[in-house]
């Protein structure tokens, strides 16, 4: 059977031309991160090592509200790849996370924060917060504290705690117990990988109150989680 | 009648910059302070805190923190054969009004003036003889010297903790810093900022020409820092709104971040919010202030006796207060006589736009109101002008200092100014532009002047200041000049396209150019030419000072703050160390 050329020779041309350069475009371009990847990796982790994430931080970035891990979902892609990268660098520490982060690649890296980014659960139901406490921690975080010179946390941290994406984590429907440690990792300078000496300074202006009122606030903050991350009845 | 209150040893007319640092000097030094502020107390917290100040349309476009036009304003017009006109709205220079005053608004962009600047004519006539300059110009030295100046610079540097690099310690050029300074004693007291990329770029192409870029000297803190006084300030975040706005983040060096919770500590210091000052009163020799009369929000009279009398409002409220208090005679642009008044003058500014293709990322809203990366090679005394015919000069850099949805929309040349191509056009440019500033020079003259207005007043019945102002035609030949070298600059950028124009005549009040508004009463070393001395005591009341930029007898090519500070630090020395001891005239007439 003859075939049949259903297209002029010049447009031919125009594809095969085409082609070529979307195949170089292909080689220069900067290569998309794979969030199907990175499921893969929290699921089963990686053949050089690495434990699933879901071991301690769940499927779905959402674990079990104990506050010893925080939960990942719906951060923003940026900051979490930041985070892995710094601990792999050693520039965030941690016994647990900095071993596993040396064994992800850059690319592995890439997919696993871009696969965080997009999920999204149903929060586990926590113990209701002290009211006082969580009046105290609204004050900070909406209006901040005058006598201690600390502005307020929502300034960076976006309004209701949503974050302000990418290089500033959102902060609303984190775990207290998470929060409280990592305040303290800033104030111990343990933690400093702010960049510009943001954070590590102004957490030495709060003290042990000051660090459960913020936590307990930001806890039970949902306005700025996606509408499904309601808490589970 | 107004009523009297108990005496008090000093009032301060404004609770600003200056009012605040010399209210604290003086309450530690055991005198007992007013503090009259026309607006209202503020802190950064909670009256800065976001999402409230990152209002735009409420703080950039409606101006919240400015002084309230509606209640008082100043009258405009290019020269002494027009009808000056009022500002209805505060739009081409930004006065600010409350605790703080303008440095709580302004953008942080902190200099040091020129060893030339402060011998301005001396050395202007000795470097080009006494023919060049055009005969309209009025310039004066000082009757101050940098190198008295340099200790004062540097406290309050060191008080403010500016972000930058020296570029000449005690004579030694330093790498990185800018060559053309005066000698500093020290580094800054913390390191520059972090460079924007439009600064990079800048800085290559700068480079390349054989320029010296260096970065600017910031009040917004590239790291958290705690001054002499005690005070604290945080690391800046680059947010971009700096300018207009309130720190939320006590990282830009203001009043309420640097020396107010040290003052307000003091029991010897009184704040007094909402009061209006209507007049400094005079014994019956015109020759000693007795106090001041003011009105408090509710409108009551009071009248405040004071040994002693700072006025430290905005440069321009400086001297409108002079003219209603008839202190030192009012300036005569006909005759050339009179002092108070005189010398008003400006800034002149020019700007370029390096529109770039969409594969340069700019990010302009990654910024600060004092990043910037800036080259000082035809700023001031700096290069020779004998060829060009004129005097000054300008800064020429990449500061863009912020990159906020309502007020940056760079357009090429050619676009409509409305409608969907317009809108197009923003889309495509907003973030492959960059923006270059060329900050001038402003010689006073004779023409250009302050006065009371004769027919408009404000809401307590008192005139209204009137400027008389119009671009001298020897800064006008200067800004073609330093635009010129801009627009060379940001061709080697690598733009696609290049724009931009000098400043032209006429002067226009309503757009937004500067809130440098300089002179009217003048410090210098003739009384027939200055309303006050060297120390910015007025030559005709003893016991009234007047600091501000009002006392600048011409602008130099850079912001006026770094310097007005600088003043304030050496009045508020002579202050302890002379006039305390012995009040009276600290230069014999």
């Amino acid at each position: 059977m003859r075939t049949r050329n259903i297209l002029p020779s010049g447009m031919i041309l125009a594809i095969v031309i085409a082609a070529a350069f979307k195949f170089a475009d292909a080689q220069t371009a900067p290569r998309q991160p794979d969030a199907k990847h990175g499921a893969d990796i929290v699921a089963h982790g990686t053949a050089a090592g690495a434990p699933p994430c879901e071991t301690c931080h769940s499927v779905n970035g959402n674990p079990d509200g104990s506050g010893t891990f925080p939960r990942l979902f719906a951060l923003p892609a940026y900051y979490l790849a930041k985070q892995l990268t710094d601990y792999k660098a050693g520039t965030r520490t941690s016994d647990i996370m900095q071993p596993i982060a040396q064994m992800l690649s850059a690319d592995e890296i890439a997919d696993l924060a871009a696969f965080y980014a997009g999920a999204n659960a149903p929060l586990p139901s926590l113990a209701a917060p002290d009211p006082a406490l969580v009046a105290a921690g609204q004050q900070l975080a909406m209006a901040g504290n005058a006598a201690k010179a600390v502005p307020a946390c929502n300034n960076c941290h976006g309004p209701g705690g949503a974050g302000l994406p990418p290089t500033i984590p959102p902060l609303a429907g984190q775990f207290a117990p998470y929060v409280v440690s990592e305040l303290q990792l800033w104030q111990r300078g343990i933690r400093k990988n702010d960049g510009g000496a943001q954070m590590s300074d102004l957490v030495q202006r709060l003290d042990e109150r000051d660090i459960a009122a913020v936590a307990a606030y930001y806890q039970q903050v949902k306005s700025a989680l996606p509408a499904s991350a309601a808490p589970a009845k | 009648m107004a009523e009297r209150l108990r005496p008090v040893d000093a009032v301060t007319i404004g609770v600003g910059m200056t009012g605040s640092i010399l209210a604290k000097e003086l309450a530690a030094a055991g005198l007992k302070v007013v503090g009259i502020e026309r607006g209202a107390g503020r802190d950064t917290v909670p009256d800065f805190q976001s999402p409230v100040m990152h209002d735009e349309l409420r703080f950039a476009i409606r101006k919240s923190l400015m002084m309230d036009a509606t209640r008082e304003t100043m009258t405009v017009r290019a020269n002494v054969d027009q009808t000056a006109l009022p500002l209805r709205r505060i739009s081409g220079f930004l006065p600010g009004t409350g605790l703080g005053g303008s440095m709580v608004h302004w953008n942080g962009q902190t200099w040091r003036f020129q060893i030339a600047d402060f011998i301005y004519r001396t050395r202007m006539e000795e470097r080009y003889g006494k023919t060049f300059l055009d005969p309209d110009l009025a310039i004066q030295d000082w009757g101050v010297t940098y190198n008295e100046l340099e200790p004062h610079y540097d406290r309050f540097e060191y008080l403010c903790g500016i972000s930058g690099k020296a570029g000449n310690l005690n004579g030694q050029l330093q790498p990185g810093g800018n060559p053309f300074e005066g000698w500093r004693s020290r580094e800054y007291p913390t390191p520059p900022m972090k460079e924007a990329y439009c600064g990079a770029l800048f800085r290559r192409a700068a480079s390349e020409l054989g320029y010296h870029p260096f970065p600017m000297p910031s009040a917004n803190l590239s790291q958290p820092y705690t001054n002499p006084e005690g005070v604290s300030l945080h690391a800046c975040v680059y947010c971009g709104f700096c300018e207009r706005f309130g720190c939320e983040h006590y990282a830009k060096s203001s009043p309420q971040t640097i020396v107010m919770p040290v003052l307000l500590k003091n029991p010897n210091f009184e704040l007094r919010t909402g009061c209006q000052v209507l007049r400094i009163t005079l014994d019956n020799t015109g020759r000693k202030a007795t106090g001041v009369v003011y009105t408090d929000a509710a409108g009551h009279e009071f009248e405040q006796p004071a040994e002693l009398v700072l006025v430290t409002a905005f440069a321009l409220n400086n001297v409108r207060l002079l003219l209603l208090s008839g202190i030192g005679k009012p300036y005569d642009p006909r005759t050339g006589e009179g002092v108070t008044g005189r010398n008003y003058s400006y800034q002149t500014v020019s700007s370029v736009d390096v529109f770039y293709d969409e594969s340069v990322n700019i990010n302009p809203f990654m910024a600060s109101g004092a990043l910037g990366t800036i080259i000082d090679d035809f700023a001031g005394d700096n290069f020779d002008h004998g060829p060009h015919g004129f005097i000054g000069g300008a800064f020429i850099g990449a500061n863009m200092s912020h990159g906020r949805p309502i007020e940056f929309h760079p357009t090429p040349p050619g676009t409509p100014t409305w409608g969907q191509a317009w809108k197009d056009a923003v889309i495509r440019h907003y973030n492959h532009t960059v923006t270059l500033l060329a900050h001038g020079s402003s010689a006073s003259t004779r023409g250009n002047y302050l006065d009371l207005d004769p027919t408009y007043r404000d809401a307590w019945s008192q005139p209204l200041l009137r400027m008389t102002f119009e671009f001298p035609e020897n800064d006008i030949r200067m800004s073609a000049f330093v635009t010129d070298k801009m627009l060379q600059i940001g061709r080697a950028m690598g733009g696609k396209t290049v724009a931009g124009a000098p400043a032209k005549r006429p002067y226009n009040a309503t757009i937004y150019q500067t809130t440098h508004n300089t002179g009217g009463a003048v410090m210098g070393a003739d009384p027939r030419t200055s309303v006050l001395n060297r120390y910015l005591q007025c030559w005709d009341v003893p016991n009234v000072f007047v600091i501000g930029a009002s006392a600048y007898p011409q602008n130099a090519t850079y912001n006026p703050t770094g310097t007005l500070g600088a003043l304030t630090y050496w009045v508020a020395d002579a202050l302890k160390t002379k006039y305390l001891r012995s009040p009276g005239p600290l230069v014999p007439t």
